[in-house]
């Protein structure tokens, strides 16, 4: 404001009539301006390269945090629902395998349960439960007479189901539980780094693990090094023994 | 850019800071519930089968 009329109060003389011309800032300012507005362009560039750096915070947070929460509080759901079909005792044919098929123990990975669900897609294993395979080599179910029950889970977030399964070593037990029945399976065989293009892994009898024969196996995939999915860590355990389940649902000696 | 938005929010510093609280959870919460989610797939980090393309 001041520049200005200082610089108006200069041509008042000349021209009395005539309203004065929009005058020139002095050369000075017009540097002073230009400079302002870098200023500025790189205020707001260092403003936007603070945004980013939040907001990846934030995913963070949401990967490995926000997607637990939400899938476990998913997963429990369905879970309980799975039980409480289980409980109610209807038919034997109408089953409703929807929520869930049973539930796997892994005592040297977790104390807790992990549902298993059909399909392997975002869709399943992201409600914070492991999914047994449908594509690309379809999976066997644990009470067929031989063949191979394979099941992903997530390593990190999502549940993280399968996060500590290097914790498990060959020899220990994988137990499945279904509404009538306690499949006990021993690990054999274990594969801490393949390629995820590596399907032979889910084959009926997988020669990876050192299996020439047809049996009853079961394979258990998610992705590794923990928070990337560069490869695929694979765990392959071969079926024990069943057990009926009682009325009390009394675990097998390997869950006690 | 912050500082035009806080020049153009209304009443005083107290009612500035307290729509700024609610503008900043408004953008968390779109983040979390929608672009996330929809960034997530896009990225390789929980692709955990082995089928070859990853899902």
């Amino acid at each position: 404001m001041s520049e200005r009329d200082h610089g108006g109060a200069g041509q008042r003389g000349a021209s009395a009539t005539e309203p004065p011309p929009d005058p020139q800032p002095p050369a000075r300012n017009r540097t002073g301006t230009r400079r302002r507005r870098i200023s500025a362009a790189i205020g707001v560039f260092g403003e936007l390269l603070i945004t980013a750096g939040l907001v990846l915070a934030l995913f963070v947070a949401y990967s490995l945090w926000w997607t637990n929460v939400l899938a476990d509080r998913d997963s429990k759901r369905a879970g309980d629902r799975v039980r409480q079909s289980w409980l109610e005792d209807r038919s034997p044919g109408s089953l409703d395998t929807k929520d869930g098929i049973g539930f796997l123990h892994v005592p040297s990975m977790s104390k807790s349960d992990v549902l298993v669900m059909k399909g392997t897609d975002a869709e399943e294993l992201n409600k914070g439960a492991a999914g047994y395979y449908t594509k690309p080599v379809k999976s066997a179910m644990p009470q067929d007479q031989s063949g191979n029950f394979s099941l992903a889970a997530h390593r990190d977030g999502h549940g993280a189901k399968f996060h500590k399964i290097d914790k498990i070593g060959k020899g220990d037990a994988i137990v499945f539980e279904t509404k009538n029945t306690w499949f006990v399976y021993k690990v054999f065989s274990i594969l801490p780094r393949t390629s995820k293009y590596n399907v032979d892994v889910l084959d009926p009898v997988p020669k990876e693990s050192g299996k020439k024969e047809e049996g009853r196996y079961i394979t258990l995939t998610t992705c590794t090094p923990v928070f990337t999915s560069t490869y695929r860590y694979v765990v392959w355990g071969e079926l024990e023994r069943t057990e009926d389940v009682d009325p009390e649902r009394t675990p097998p000696k390997e869950l006690r | 850019m912050y500082g035009w938005i806080w020049r153009h929010l209304p009443g005083n510093t107290w009612v500035r800071a307290l729509c700024s609280l609610v503008l900043v959870l408004a953008v968390v919460f779109l983040l979390f519930q929608y672009v996330f989610p929809w960034a997530e797939p896009l990225l390789p980090f929980n692709d955990v089968t082995v089928d070859g393309g990853g899902s």
